[in-house]
């Protein structure tokens, strides 16, 4: 097979392209698409293309916990605010083309800007860097260095939940 | 040095087990008495074996010098790192036991106080938290650590004072204690955040007791430094051991249950501060002025509460105003010790001897009052307190302990402290201490007298001192249920504590110098000064004697010297008009004048402006809100474009 | 030089990725949609991050501790407004960001 002549480089390349092109189209779908549903099922691809961006960088645990936590919990949550709030049947209101102009201005004005800046900056590594990639150093500084953040984490967590609770279930008495 | 540490783990167990307790009551065992008693008492029994196999392990290891030190972090976020440990040195060992000893036993004893009580599981939680934040205090490695528990050992006493508090006056109690010790403790934050502020080098967090000392003694900071600290700390300890003029609060304290009384005497709240002074003496020798400040204080405190406890006819008020005494004694001997360049030596042996004789005769005094369902001891007297033979033993063991008696506990102790206050330039020291010796002695023995002694029931003297109110002080309607008709005698777990706080107060004394050199590290032999043995030895025999003429001797009045004078006698009755002043000063100061002016400034100024900021603020909204179109995406877009605005700045202007 | 070990590579896709969630944010009027997007631009964010780490930064694994907490930060507003849109939803029945109109001035 002609894949099998493929220098490894060549085929980890190959492979990132293939991983922004899910990125990158998957994040299209996620703000294109006229179906909602659609739409959620772009960002899930989209995600699951960070994910792997995340491999390349060296973090195979970051990138299983882009899946977890992303594809696996807030796209199903998505879906059952999808499904508790407006019926599908329901006639779409055309597109406002002052909208869609709007948008573009503003999204291409950044980017452009932030792309100019990004091209300009000299990026320096720093002097000294440790090679330990290991997700047990990474434990060890959540709960070291790192301990009193992840615990105003957790209370976050708690308190989002509660107010997610309080929140939607309309107030008192309303149940 | 980590959490594995065996001597880490034990302090930890020590601190953890009666937090644990006072959780588990309060969560899930409240309904069930005797099951909250058995967790209570687990949870108090094995930091005793802790503290003291921890005591006899480490005896010959440790020195002040070179403590043992075991810390872990607590909370770690980045840079900021706040430690959890334990100082480990010859002062804080001693202090665990006895903390630890004595809580048990007050814990042992409660079984017959409080039985049938309500609140009987609540009553052991509040203990348990007690007990938690006093060992804590006494074992913390840093000052944050330290602060954090003697604010816990407020709160704990706060609860434990207003126990009983759909009673009105427990609860005020209580809540007076709260405040009048938060004055004092405004003070110590204020000392540690002005030391963490010259230390330079150091944050608060990080400031261990070890660091103060080592700062002391290496003359880090100035002498005007040292001074204003040890000062701002000062007024925490007065607030805790109950100094003057923040003393008030202690003889209201008296509103909770015995027992609280006597942990809250002994060995946990106002002991706190004597035993803050020992931990930090170094510290707070490097100043002579705080040092004299502290002596005159402290001398005055004696003084007062000396006078009064002549006066008070409530058993557990004369026991009450003889702490604060014994704690002004304390700091005496404390701050004569720093100024003489001696070593804390006698002010901590009187706080050892202190906690095991005082905790006496508080358990006694608790026997009474459960007995007899009264406060009064003349009342006590005439209803046959004599009777009651253990009790009456032992409270006559502590109260010649208390007022200084060969060979018992109190006399060794305070001979040390007239020693320190000897070796002083002015003699008016000794002197004075001398005279608070004999007032003690006298008033200690008005009521062992009075007890041992009663007239005969068609005496007239009972018109003036029998007056029975119901249900007055203490818990009297509660007592008188089976108080009276239930048992005969005194129930085991009562006297069981009673017999071995009086075994103590015997030993004790024996044992000062195998415990100099135990804290010292060497014991300096004394040299026997004649003059001021006999002359402590005769104030205090001048006292009982004064005492068996008023109160003792078949034709004695019963009439306090005191009367002589009645002016001098209302004003002792009337506590030095100390309340009263607290009460004028509040009215005419805070209320009458800072309240005027601040309710002024609110109302003018602040709610003014308010005022003017809010209607300005409608005026302009009025103005403006046909911007707020609601479309939140314009807005978004704007917001966006000026983040372009700030991209195309960073991109040109550099 | 490979492509996938360059820092810039990075950076101008996480710009790509931001500038597509930014542009949903802004056209879309869908509620459920603007979450979409937002979730997007906090994507972008991550690599961002995770490419510095992976280049510059002295010490790889703080960043991606730094990309864990944005998760769980992102878990917690993707909760909240989820229920805020259901509310949203019961009031108005709608969740057309263009009929939430109440606080027109």
């Amino acid at each position: 097979m002609n894949l099998l002549s493929l220098s490894p480089q060549a085929v980890a390349t190959i492979a990132f392209y293939l991983v922004v092109a899910v990125t990158l189209i998957g994040a299209l779908i996620a703000v294109a698409a006229r179906n909602i549903f659609h739409n959620v099922l772009g960002l899930a691809m989209s995600l699951i293309g960070v994910a792997g961006l995340f491999l390349y960088l060296n973090s195979p645990f970051v990138a299983l916990m882009e899946i977890l936590i992303y594809v696996g919990a807030i796209c199903i949550a998505i879906c059952f605010a999808i499904m508790l709030s407006e019926p599908m049947y329901l006639p779409r209101p055309p597109r406002k083309l002052s909208k869609i102009l709007g948008g573009v201005v503003g999204a291409g004005l950044v980017f452009t800007l932030l792309f100019l800046l990004t091209k300009k900056t000299t990026w320096v590594p720093a002097a000294q860097r440790s090679t330990d990639w290991s997700v047990t150093t990474i434990g060890h500084y959540l709960l070291t260095n790192y301990a009193l953040i992840f615990e105003l984490v957790s209370l976050l967590l708690l308190v989002a939940m509660l107010g997610a609770i309080v929140i939607a279930r309309g107030g008192r008495g309303s149940s | 040095m980590g959490p594995c540490d065996p001597n880490f783990l034990s302090c930890f167990l020590i601190v953890a087990l009666p937090l644990l307790s006072f959780a588990v009551i309060m969560i899930f065992t409240w309904r069930r008495h005797r099951l909250s008693l058995a967790i209570s008492l687990t949870c108090s029994t094995i930091p005793l074996i802790l503290a003291w196999s921890l005591f006899f392990r480490l005896k010959d290891t440790v020195t002040l010098a070179k403590p043992i030190v075991t810390q872990v972090n607590w909370l770690v976020s980045d840079a900021v790192i706040v430690p959890f440990g334990f100082l480990l040195d010859p002062v804080s060992l001693l202090m665990l036991g006895i903390v630890a000893t004595i809580s048990w036993l007050i814990q042992i004893y409660s079984i017959g106080y409080m039985e049938g009580d309500p609140g009987f599981a609540r009553f052991y939680a509040d203990l348990s938290l007690f007990g938690m934040s006093m060992l804590s205090l006494v074992s913390a490695s840093g000052m944050l650590q330290l602060f954090i528990s003697w604010e816990l050992v407020g709160l704990a006493s706060y609860l434990l004072i207003g126990f009983w508090y759909e009673k009105f006056s427990a609860s005020e109690a209580g809540k007076k204690a709260f405040v009048v010790t938060r004055f004092g403790d405004i003070g110590f934050f204020m000392g540690l955040v002005f030391l963490t502020f010259f230390m330079k080098d150091i944050n608060i967090f990080g400031l261990g007791i070890f660091d103060i000392n080592n700062a002391a003694l290496t003359k880090k900071l100035t002498e005007a430094q040292f001074t204003l600290c040890a000062l701002l700390i000062f007024c925490g300890v007065a607030g805790k051991s109950a100094q003057f003029p923040i003393h008030v609060w202690l003889p209201d304290a008296m509103e909770g249950p015995t027992p609280v009384s006597a942990l809250l005497h002994s060995a946990t709240m106002v002991a706190a501060g004597v035993y803050l002074i020992t931990r930090l003496f170094p510290f707070f020798a490097a100043s002579a002025t705080a040092m004299t400040v502290v002596l005159v204080i402290s001398t005055i405190t004696l003084l007062l509460s000396s006078t009064i406890g002549m006066v008070a006819k409530d058993i557990k008020q004369v026991w009450a105003y003889s702490t604060v005494s014994q704690l002004g004694f304390m700091a005496m001997g404390l701050s004569a010790a720093a100024l003489g360049g001696s070593t804390l030596f006698a002010g901590y042996y009187h706080l050892t001897t202190h906690a095991a004789f005082k905790a006496l005769l508080f358990l006694c005094a608790g026997v009474f009052i459960h007995h007899f369902g009264t406060n009064d001891f003349f009342v006590m007297s005439k209803d046959g307190g004599r009777k009651l033979a253990i009790p009456m033993v032992t409270v006559t063991i502590g109260a010649l302990a208390l007022a200084g008696i060969f060979p018992f506990a109190g006399f060794f102790s305070k001979e040390a402290i007239l020693a320190q206050l000897w070796h002083l330039p002015n003699k008016l020291w000794v002197g004075l201490g001398l005279f608070g010796a004999f007032l003690t002695a006298y008033y200690t023995f008005r009521v062992i007298f009075v007890m041992l002694f009663p007239r005969k029931d068609d005496d007239p003297v009972w018109q003036e001192y029998y007056v029975r109110e119901e249900g007055g002080h203490g818990h009297g309607a509660h007592d008188d249920d089976h108080g009276h008709g239930g048992h005969h005698g005194v129930p085991w777990v009562m006297s069981f504590p009673l017999i071995v706080l009086a075994a103590f107060t015997l030993v004790l004394g024996f044992l000062q110098t195998p415990l100099e050199k135990f804290l010292l590290g060497e014991s300096h032999p004394h040299e026997m000064n004649y003059v001021l043995l006999f002359s402590a030895v005769g104030c205090a025999l001048g006292g009982i004697g004064v005492a068996w003429l008023d109160w003792g001797s078949a034709n004695a009045r019963w009439q306090g010297f005191i009367r002589k004078v009645p002016a001098l006698e209302n004003f002792f009755i009337q506590k030095w008009y100390m309340d009263h002043f607290w009460r004028w000063f509040l009215n005419t100061f805070i209320y009458g004048t800072f309240s005027r002016i601040f309710t002024y400034n609110d109302r003018r100024v602040v709610d003014g402006g308010v005022d003017a900021v809010a209607f300005s603020t409608i005026g302009s909204g009025r103005l403006l809100s046909f911007i707020q179109t609601a479309f939140v995406q314009l807005n978004l877009l704007f917001m966006v474009l000026v983040l372009a605005g700030v991209g195309l700045y960073l991109l040109m202007g550099r | 030089m490979l492509v996938f070990n360059q820092l810039e590579t990075y950076l101008y896709l996480a710009l790509l990725l931001f500038a597509i969630g930014l542009y949903g944010v802004l056209a879309r009027r869908s509620l459920i949609a603007i979450l979409i997007s937002v979730e997007l631009i906090l994507n972008a964010a991550s690599i961002n991050f995770m490419a510095f780490n992976r280049f510059l930064a002295p010490h790889p694994a703080v960043g991606q501790v730094i990309t864990l907490f944005i998760m769980a930060v992102a878990a917690a507003e993707a909760a909240i407004a989820l229920s805020i849109i259901v509310a949203v939803y019961r009031k108005l029945k709608s969740i057309n960001i263009e009929h939430a109109t109440e606080l027109r001035g």
